[in-house]
């Protein structure tokens, strides 16, 4: 785990996104316990909160599970995604599509309809 | 509880005829690591000695732990650890006199915990105290609040003599005491890389005033340089009233800002013509940013 404090990035982004690679890689297998809070935070020599955070927001995602008494676990299904992780997976690519658009002096109606034009070329696939 | 260990209501304090803390509202959460930071001169350390209850405000009311500094008992010294800009220790005593010295104030003594501190810094305990190096001074202060066994610790300016290692077992020392025993800390450094190491919380003072009181990652996240370029019919029109601070030439604009969502980034530069760059920025990149006079160029 690389964590850089004096990044623009905060530390919990930093954290959050390299064990979530590595749940996505499988290096975190499904069912493995993963370090306490605490043990984390030690290892990790960074805020006790921040690590909780970064857990909490992996629970969020439903990248893992806490069993009271025993510790947090790597949950199994990881594919299923949630709506609102769907709809965070694409949004990076709306911004992309709509920042472009008002570059190039298209409205919103004509992308639109250059994005239903393409769910219906989809379908007939 | 109170969620609020520290909690300062419209705090006034002058010194020498010069208003230092003006309208204060201090907020500081149980089990949290509190940056608390400033130019020199910005009112810090006048805020902490009204906190330890060294000098009282003019106007306003605190609040520590729960009670009014200038109503501390001993019972309610002994929860508050403080380790100051120019800690005077005796100098002609041992460290090993000065423990014990120390300790018997305090009925709930942590031997242990200071035990292994002066094995960790290293520190000879046969030695007197003006034998040892400023930044040895230092620790065994640290060492001495900590034995007190604090729910509340202040430390001003802790690292100023430190060596880049001794600063990192000390910051690692802190966070530790937060993990085992939620002890709150305040910490005031001019060091700001170890404060974005260790806090979750910052406060920034400018005049007197607390200009910024957030989580360091809401901080870090919310406030950007943005750089306008490739505009389409110059940047004349262009403005930012709410930005910390703003230069602007006729081909690009600088500006660091507070940027909420990023979509109206993107409907600022579409109203001016204009493409973007966000550059984010750390902890010492936001402090000065937010502190230093607002410079405009023309």
């Amino acid at each position: 785990m690389h964590l850089n404090p004096n990044s623009g990035m905060p530390i919990y982004r930093q954290l959050f996104q390299q064990l979530r690679q590595r749940i996505g890689s499988g290096q975190l297998a499904v069912g493995d316990q993963m370090p306490s809070v605490r043990e984390l935070s030690a290892e990790l020599k960074i805020n006790l909160l921040t690590v909780a955070k970064v857990y909490q927001l992996l629970e969020n995602e439903g990248l893992v599970e806490t069993r009271r008494g025993l510790g947090t676990f790597v949950k199994a299904g990881n594919e299923t995604k949630s709506a609102g992780e769907k709809r965070k997976l694409i949004a990076d690519a709306v911004t992309q599509v709509v920042a472009e658009a008002q570059h190039l002096g298209l409205t919103e109606e004509e992308v639109s309809k250059l994005i239903h034009q393409r769910f219906e070329e989809m379908k007939k696939d | 509880m109170n969620p609020y260990i520290i909690e300062t209501n419209n705090v006034t304090r002058s010194m020498g005829g010069t208003v230092v803390v003006r309208d204060l509202n201090l907020r500081v959460k149980r089990g949290s690591i509190y940056g608390f930071l400033g130019r020199n001169g910005a009112g810090k350390t006048t805020t902490i000695k009204m906190l330890v209850g060294l000098i009282w405000p003019d106007a306003g009311t605190i609040r520590v732990n729960g009670v009014e500094p200038s109503q501390f008992t001993v019972e309610d010294r002994w929860k508050i650890g403080y380790v100051s800009e120019r800690q005077i220790l005796n100098p002609f005593m041992k460290v090993e006199a000065l423990l014990r010295f120390t300790s018997s104030f305090y009925p709930e003594w942590d031997a242990a915990v200071c035990e292994r501190l002066l094995q960790r810094f290293g520190i000879d305990r046969s030695k007197r105290v003006r034998a040892l190096s400023m930044g040895m001074a230092r620790q065994l202060a640290f060492i001495l609040a900590m034995g007190q066994k604090p729910d509340l610790l202040i430390l001003d300016e802790p690292a100023a003599n430190l060596d880049v290692v001794a600063r990192r077992e000390f910051l690692d020392e802190i966070l530790g005491m937060l993990r085992e025993r939620e002890t709150t800390v305040l910490l005031s450094s001019h060091i700001l890389s170890d404060i974005e190491r260790v806090a979750d919380e910052i406060g920034i003072m400018a005049q007197g005033q607390l200009r910024v009181s957030e989580s360091l990652d809401q901080l870090k996240e919310t406030v950007k340089k943005v750089r306008f370029y490739n505009f389409i019919k110059g940047s004349n029109g262009f403005a930012l009233p709410e930005a910390f601070q703003f230069s602007k030439t006729s081909s690009e604009v600088a500006a660091t800002f507070r940027v909420n969502d990023e979509n109206s980034l993107q409907k600022l530069a579409a109203t001016h013509g204009c493409q973007y760059e966000i550059i984010p920025l750390n902890l010492e990149d936001i402090f000065v940013e937010m502190v230093r006079e607002p410079k405009e160029a023309a």
